[in-house]
Parts: structure tokens; C-alpha cells; sequence
């Protein structure tokens, strides 16, 4: 008898979230957060002058 | 997030019951960081005003963008947002979640087809489908399309939109494309402006959105859709160490006498010679003198400028556009008209008295004026 439950987009935050629960009886039995959005930067990273570094990850979140 | 049909006497405003409403609109004002109050003022103005409707699509970003509309004071976003325009779908300002948010986006979509500002901040990520970014289970490359289809202009902001920006550096593993490109490949014709910069300018946005408000249409662009008044020159043109250069005063290492001095950052790998930006004479945060890159000593990297940000390593040395000689090598204006060669000597600097300095600002004044005179004075 358990129901699922989506939220997508999550606002009021910094980037793309999503929320799944499962719910069962009027409660929460399981949840799942996902992020939506992926860039790569840890990709991006390799190879390059390690002085550059702070240029890419400080940009994981302008906030 | 606006309307002007509701009153604040009926049960519902914008589909939200009243003490929701009023909620969101406190959440709101402290989200804003504006002082305890101004909640019942945003209400006043959302339900009393008609404003033209701006649409906020976030794809692959970092929320810097948003972020760097908190630091203007002329407008500041409260003013803009509550006054200025009707913001009616971002993420992070969002009061509904899930399903009511993107029921909200679709209203307002379909009920101001053809007349909202569609914003994006963010690049698209186009490989695999765009699977890298999605919002309520659709792509941003397909919310993109479904969105600038319908809207008057699309200004992306900042350098991701507008180029790329940073998830496009090699080796872009999710194929993170500018608006501009994804636009084009769906054939649609929407008129776009980029503002680059990571963050961008705050108030090269704000003056472009209360530009096309005011005239109704887009202010000047150059050959990257980017606003003439903003990006019509490199850095190095405007920058406050230029004379060091032209003197040849460098600092070699951080630290070193002559960054202590102040020299120019040049030799540190300095990209305001091939990048086209404002910041010199823009500032941020308005806190006055010295507030930007160069300013507090560290190099531009070019994060404006597609194919220098984010591309060459940051202590390379740059690849000036063009140098401008200092005026004592030559006339000021050699091939000026309306400007008496008397006029242009003393603007060189051979009189030290009031009388030069006078001529020296008439024409400098002359030089912002024409805004390429730069340019050709190789």
C-alpha cells in the first residue's frame, strides 16, 4: 500500500535537487535525493597546472 | 508572483491561499536578506502592479549568477524584482516546489506568449541527449527550446550561457553548449544578448533588461551578441596599472617589490589584454576603488572571453588585441577631425599648467565617445 512521491524541482536552494519518498500509512518508510545536474569538473581538473585548480572548484557553487 | 486581478480581500492570490501568500512573501524578503516588513510591501506590489514577465532557466550553473544581482544598489534586485519586473519562475526564489512550480512556469508561459524575457543562466549540456541537466524530468535542452520559442529576447547570463563558460572546458564531458548554439540548432530565431563573466557584471545585466524595458528593444550589440556599452573594450585599455606597462614597471612574482608597488600584472599572466570587458570602470559591489581583479593584485584570467577563460592557463602570458601607444610617442588622435592639433599637444601632456588639463579631459571625453578610435592606433 505504499505510494510514491516525487518532488522535482526542490527551489528555494542552489542547483538541480530532486526528492523521492515513499510513503506508507501517512509515512515516510524510504527516501532518495538526487542531484540532477552533473558538469564534470573533477574530469575537467585532470592534466591541467595545479595554480589553476582554484579557478574550476571554487565555482562548484557560487553561493 | 504578480497579478493584477487579485485583490488582497479574496481568498486566493496567485493560486496560493491568502496566509500562504503572505508567507511566501515574507520568505521571500529574508531570502533577499531585506529587512523584516518588507513582506507586506512585496505583496502590495505584486498584486497592484502589471510588470513585464521574466522567466529564469537554470541549467548547468552555480548559482553565481543569481548570487551577483544581491550586490547592486542602483537598482537594487528588490526594486528591480518588485518594481521593475514580474519574476515569475527561479529556482532558487521560487516559493512553490515540484509540480506547482512548473505548473506556474506553464501558465505563465502560455499566458504571456510572445511578450516574457526568458533569462538563462547556465550552459546546456547537449551530449547524451542533455541527460546532464534535468529539471521535473525534462532536459534543459529540451525546457530551453520549449521555453525561447515563445519568448521576446533571451539574455543569457554569464560566461556559461554565453559560451560555454566553465563545464565547456576541455574536455567538456557532458557537451555543455552556449543558449546562443542550442538556439540555432533547433531553428529558433528568438533574438539573444550574452553577458559574459563569471560572475557577469551585475549592472551590465540590470542595464540591459531596464534598457530593453524602457526602448522596448535590445541596446546595441557587437559580433557575439554582447552589449556594446558593456564589452566594446579590452581591459587593458581602461585599467588603472596600464601606465606601468607602457612604462615597462612589472611585477614578476607575487610579492615581489613591484607587485607591492602596484605594477602591472602583465608578467603574472594578466589576460586584460585580450579580453573585452568593463570591470575597470564598472567595479563591483560598489565599494569603491580598486574593487575588481586587477585591483586587489591578482590577474584578470579572462573569465569573460571565450577562448581565454577557463581555456589558457592562467600565468601565461596573453595575447594583447592590440596595443595602444602612450601619447607622448605620437599625436593623440592623428586622423581626428575637430580636434586642433594645438588642442592635441597639449592633451599630450607639454603643458603642465590648468589650461592642459583642461584640454587633456576634453579629449578623453572625445575618446569614450568614439568608441573604437582605440583600435586603429596601432
Amino acid at each position: 500500500m505504499s505510494k510514491r512521491i516525487t518532488i522535482d524541482p526542490i527551489t528555494r536552494i542552489e542547483g538541480h535537487l530532486r526528492i523521492d519518498c515513499e510513503i506508507d500509512g501517512g509515512k515516510v518508510t524510504k527516501a532518495w535525493s538526487s542531484g540532477q545536474m552533473w558538469r564534470g569538473i573533477e574530469t575537467i581538473l585532470r592534466g591541467r597546472d595545479p595554480r589553476d585548480a582554484w579557478i574550476f572548484t571554487q565555482r562548484f557553487c557560487g553561493v | 508572483m504578480k497579478k493584477v486581478e487579485h485583490s488582497m480581500e479574496e481568498e486566493t492570490i496567485c493560486g496560493f491561499s491568502r496566509r500562504d501568500f503572505l508567507k511566501f512573501c515574507s520568505t521571500m524578503a529574508v531570502g533577499m536578506g531585506l529587512p523584516l516588513g518588507t513582506g507586506a510591501k512585496i505583496a502590495e506590489a505584486v498584486t497592484t502592479q502589471k510588470r513585464p514577465p521574466v522567466l529564469w532557466l537554470s541549467a548547468q550553473e552555480c548559482t553565481g549568477c543569481t548570487e551577483t544581482l544581491l550586490r547592486t544598489n542602483h537598482p537594487t534586485l528588490d526594486k528591480l524584482i518588485l518594481e521593475l519586473i514580474s519574476l515569475e519562475y527561479h529556482e532558487t526564489l521560487l516559493v512553490g516546489a515540484g509540480k506547482q512550480a512548473e505548473q506556474w512556469r506553464e501558465k505563465s508561459m502560455k499566458e504571456y506568449k510572445g511578450k516574457y524575457i526568458l533569462v538563462v543562466d547556465g550552459s546546456i549540456p547537449v551530449k547524451d541527449n542533455g541527460i546532464y541537466c534535468k529539471i521535473a524530468g525534462k532536459t534543459a535542452l529540451s525546457l530551453l527550446g520549449e521555453m525561447a520559442q515563445d519568448a521576446a529576447a533571451v539574455i543569457a547570463i554569464g560566461s556559461c550561457a554565453s559560451w560555454g563558460g566553465i563545464p565547456s572546458a576541455d574536455p567538456n564531458p557532458t557537451g555543455a553548449s552556449p543558449a546562443h548554439e542550442v538556439l540555432k540548432s533547433k531553428g529558433i530565431k528568438t533574438p539573444v544578448v550574452n553577458i559574459p563573466g563569471c560572475p557577469p557584471n551585475p549592472y551590465n545585466f540590470l542595464s540591459t533588461v531596464l534598457y530593453f524595458l524602457t526602448f522596448k528593444k535590445l541596446p546595441e550589440l557587437d559580433d557575439q551578441a554582447r552589449p556594446k556599452f558593456a564589452y566594446g573594450r579590452i581591459i587593458h585599455e581602461n585599467c588603472e596599472r596600464r601606465p606601468h606597462f607602457d612604462a615597462g614597471r612589472f611585477a614578476i612574482q607575487f610579492g615581489d617589490d613591484g607587485h607591492r608597488k602596484g605594477y602591472c600584472l602583465y608578467k603574472l599572466g594578466c589576460k586584460g589584454p585580450e579580453t573585452f570587458n568593463n570591470c575597470p570602470i564598472q567595479l563591483f559591489n560598489d565599494v569603491g576603488s580598486g574593487a575588481w581583479p586587477v585591483g586587489t593584485g591578482h590577474p584578470c584570467f579572462g573569465c569573460s572571453e571565450k577562448g581565454v577563460g577557463f581555456t589558457l592557463p592562467l600565468h601565461s602570458p596573453a595575447r594583447p588585441k592590440y596595443i595602444t601607444p602612450p601619447s607622448l610617442f605620437t599625436e593623440v588622435f592623428p586622423h581626428k577631425e575637430g580636434v586642433s592639433s594645438g588642442t592635441k599637444a597639449l592633451a599630450a601632456g607639454v603643458s603642465g599648467a590648468a589650461i592642459g588639463a583642461a584640454a587633456a579631459a576634453l579629449v578623453s571625453g572625445l575618446g569614450k565617445k568614439d568608441g573604437d578610435s582605440g583600435n586603429k592606433e596601432e
